[in-house]
């Protein structure tokens, strides 16, 4: 694998479940040292390609190529080099957490021991209780420790905070930075819009299995629109404000959005009506991966 | 309605929707068995001298009582029909209700799905409640069922009737001990197995004591035996029912009293704290680690079976001694004192063979359970193959196949030698090793089954049944060789007579081998369970 390869890299990848398209030409890119966020609403496909990546399933059309290999025919050369966290851990009944964590350790050629140590005590881990004494979130956290206290090139993270309380997956955040420092590279599928802000330097959308955006958090906001409120001392006539999206005037209150590179035109048009109050809030991630999310097809930007 | 039984029926309506289609197999087995003796009992055995005849195969061969119970009188239809069915269509009527009862209580609780339940409108024993009425009523259908069948294909009334109530009544005791061992287990396996446990071993101690003619006692502390004791077909005793029923009430009085004492998802039994670190490294010691209780208690069982059946060897020459049966066969000359002898032992140790057998399918199907619990995946996503997961597993349940066969050959042996019915020690202990590739073979069955087609895991039983159909019940039947020939226990050669023959066991291990390459290349291919 050249330096300049992509670490996942998938073209058009298809997967049935009977008749049911779960993945529908999917083209997903993760660059070598990226975090990179996997967002999209549920049954959008996110654990079905994370599966795919991982040999769990196998493909009906389209390649996938994981760390320059096949994920399907090369299962054991490449989960050498990575380690993953399902959304949703079972654990054995009968072993301890921290049985738990040596075996899946071992399996993957060895831990950390030093790293172990220290992971249990951030998270707070009793490693003594048993499968199913353990809360969600610490049966997530077991999961988490398995996998980060092993050197691996590639973390494979499905949701992996998903019932951690605050406190922790502000630890999370931290450990998952310090790999990242480490050169490591994640696939990172969450829910937790803020958490991908902060993690990932990069991010894919995907919706009914299929990517529908991608790029820097940047970018995205780049293509997604500003919210104009203002308040001015003459009303404006309706026909005016055709360079807005969205109006609404109430009296001599208007709400608006305004493409990115659109604001400039904007305050030229409003200022002459007299600006008593004006707030311009850059998109708020919710309202942009709302749009991104729902099905309607003129959601931001171009598909 | 009282409290604690609010929203009872509502549930059980529900569930019975959902459950109806597992109580189908319960169901069909016992019907079937019941239909089948009568229906083909005149084909078979159509003159006076057949029947006698079956009477001295049933006589000549004292093993067959230790499965199947006294043979009281199978002259008849139903007399036959009774020795056949009793005891095992009984026995698989309880063994459903287990499953049925501990399904509807422990594990719900285990999946979460009991969660969603009991914060919903229901009262504190509902769920139990529910969960026992099922294992009842399934019981009534069975025992509804298979009369109805029965008698349709020719079943005398009364026999019939007696015969297809057992059923239920071994069924009701079924969910009495079920519902309390669900109370005891620290999870649903737990619970189903301390349940079957103890349905085998009074099974196993029921045809024991019929067989070495033991004290009365012996079999009025017996609620199976009880069951035997109602003899359809021969006097009809009604009586003995009302016992199971007793006891039935009883164990349900315990269970709502430990039920209202236990935390939800909790058994009696609360486990200690593991250790913050961990020795099993490798997929085989976790095989191991999974399975380790489980083996434990079957390899405690086998040694039990060996002292029963070695004993019973010992017993066999005073058994025979009186019998007319076999003493027809050794004044004939048809066979030598020493072919029947080594052929007797060579059944006995078939027997132990098919027992392990199903403990061993038993681990195979385990697999199975582990990928639809999501626990496998996270393996197969470190560097471990399949192939070697899957060979860990394999490897357990073949390895418990030699070390269960070993245990209770060297008891049996050890009894057998000493029986003065010439056969050596070595002979016997032998037999036990001969019989291990056909073990072998059974549990490729299931290798195949969860490996390519795990969608019809059931299926993974296919070999036990037929190896225990046609080994037992196929002589009987007078079926051809060549059907007989599909039970790979009937390649086992019995080493203590005159004629070994080795060949056929060579192409049950080439056949054992074949399925096990199918079930690797299956499990290799496929998508694993998602959910
Ligand atoms: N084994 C299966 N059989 C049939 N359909 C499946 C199977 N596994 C997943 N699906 C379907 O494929 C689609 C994608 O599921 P997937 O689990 O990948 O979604 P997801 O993006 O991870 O959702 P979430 O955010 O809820 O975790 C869903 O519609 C799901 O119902
Ligand atoms: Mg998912």
């Amino acid at each position: 694998m050249s330096a300049d390869e992509p670490v996942i890299e998938t073209q058009g990848l298809v997967k049935m479940f009977g008749k049911f398209k779960a993945l529908d030409g999917l083209d997903l890119s993760v660059a070598k040292g990226e975090v990179h966020g996997f967002l999209g609403p549920n049954g959008a496909g996110k654990s079905t390609t994370i599966r795919v990546l991982l040999g769990l399933l196998k493909a009906n059309g389209g390649t996938a190529r994981l760390l320059g290999g096949d994920p399907w025919s090369d299962v054991v050369e490449l989960h050498k080099r990575l380690a993953y966290v399902p959304g949703d851990v079972a654990l054995w009944p009968s072993m301890s957490g921290g049985e738990a964590i040596d075996l899946l350790g071992s399996l993957r050629g060895g831990l950390d021991d030093a790293r172990r140590a220290e992971l249990v005590e951030r998270f707070e881990l009793d490693p003594t209780k048993r499968g199913r004494q353990y809360s969600k979130g610490n049966r997530q956290k077991v999961a988490i420790v398995a996998a980060l206290a092993s050197n691996v090139e590639l973390l494979i993270l499905d949701e992996p905070t998903s019932g951690l309380d605050p406190l922790m997956e502000n630890v999370f955040q931290e450990v998952l930075g310090e790999a990242k420092d480490r050169g490591t590279t994640v696939l990172l599928s969450s829910h937790i819009l803020s958490e991908v802000e902060t993690l990932a330097d990069r991010l894919s959308i995907i919706r009914a299995g299929k990517i529908v955006e991608t790029g820097t958090l940047a970018s995205m906001r780049g293509k997604a629109r500003t919210t104009v409120h203002a308040t001015m001392t003459r009303i404006p006539v309706a026909t005016d404000l055709a360079g807005l999206h969205d109006v609404q005037l109430d009296g001599n209150k208007l709400a608006a959005t305004v493409d990115a590179n659109g604001i400039g035109d904007a305050m030229a048009l409003l200022t002459p009506y007299g600006l008593e109050a004006l707030t311009v809030a850059p998109p708020s991630l919710e309202s942009l991966f709302l749009r991104l999310y729902e099905n309607d097809a003129d959601a931001v930007g171009t598909r | 309605m009282s409290a604690p039984v609010v929203g009872a029926p509502l549930l059980l309506r529900t569930s019975i929707k959902h459950e109806a289609r597992s109580f189908a197999p319960w169901i069909a087995i016992a019907t079937v068995l019941s239909a089948s003796s009568v229906l083909v009992y005149p084909w078979v055995f159509p003159t006076e001298a057949d029947r006698e005849g079956l009477a001295t195969l049933v006589g000549s061969n004292p093993a067959l009582g230790l499965i199947f119970g006294p043979a009281f009188d199978v002259s008849t239809a139903d007399g036959f029909n009774a020795w056949r069915t009793l005891a095992l269509g009984g026995l698989l009527t309880a063994l459903g209700a287990i499953f049925v009862v501990t399904k509807a209580t422990r594990g719900q609780e285990d999946s979460g799905q009991a969660e969603l339940l009991a914060s919903g409108v229901l009262g504190r024993s509902s769920r139990l409640l529910t969960a026992v009425a099922m294992g009842l009523i399934m019981s009534i259908i069975v025992g509804i069922v298979a009369a109805v069948v029965t008698l349709l294909c020719g079943g005398g009334t009364e026999a019939t009737l007696l015969l297809c109530a057992t059923y239920t009544a071994t069924g009701w005791m079924g969910t009495g001990f079920a519902a309390v061992t669900s109370q005891l287990g620290a999870e649903a396996r737990a619970s189903s197995s301390m349940a079957v446990g103890v349905m085998g071993v009074l099974f196993i101690l029921r045809g024991f004591t019929y067989s070495v003619e033991a004290a009365d006692w012996a079999l009025w502390i017996n609620p199976l035996a009880w069951m035997t004791e109602t003899k359809p077909a021969v006097e009809n005793n009604w009586w003995p029912l009302w016992l199971a029923v007793a006891l039935t009430l009883v164990l349900l009085v315990v269970a709502f009293a430990l039920q209202a004492r236990r935390d939800f998802g909790q058994g009696a039994i609360a486990p200690a704290p593991g250790p913050a670190r961990g020795r099993a490294r490798t997929p085989l010691a976790l095989a191991l680690k999974l399975n380790r209780g489980t083996l434990i208690v079957w390899a405690t069982g086998f040694a039990v079976l060996g002292v029963v059946f070695g004993y019973f060897t010992t017993a066999i020459t005073d058994l025979l001694a009186g019998d007319s049966g076999i003493g027809q066969v050794l004044a004939s000359g048809a066979q030598s004192p020493a072919d029947v002898f080594g052929a007797f032992v060579a059944t006995v140790v078939n027997l132990i063979g098919i027992f392990a057998s199903i403990a061993c399918v038993q681990i195979i199907l385990r697999v199975r359970k582990e990928e639809m619990d999501d626990r496998v995946e996270p393996l197969i996503a470190t560097p471990t193959s399949r192939a070697r997961y899957y060979a860990s597993n394999v490897v357990v349940a073949m390895g418990a196949a030699v070390a269960f066969l070993v245990i209770a050959g060297v008891i049996v042996a050890g009894f057998a030698s000493s029986a003065d019915i010439g056969v050596t020690y070595g002979q016997a202990f032998g037999q036990a090793l001969a019989t291990i590739p056909a073990v072998w073979t059974v549990i490729a069955v299931a290798v195949a089954v969860v490996g390519a087609r795990p969608k019809v895991s059931i299926a993974a039983w296919a070999g036990v049944l037929l190896s225990f159909g046609l080994t037992l019940l196929g002589p009987t039947f007078g079926l051809d060789d060549w059907v007989l020939a599909i039970s790979p226990f009937y390649h086992v050669p019995a080493v203590a007579t005159s004629t070994v023959e080795w060949a056929g066991l060579g192409v049950v291990f080439l056949v054992g081998a074949a399925l096990v390459t199918v079930g690797f290349a299956g499990f290799r291919r496929r998508d694993l369970a998602t959910t």
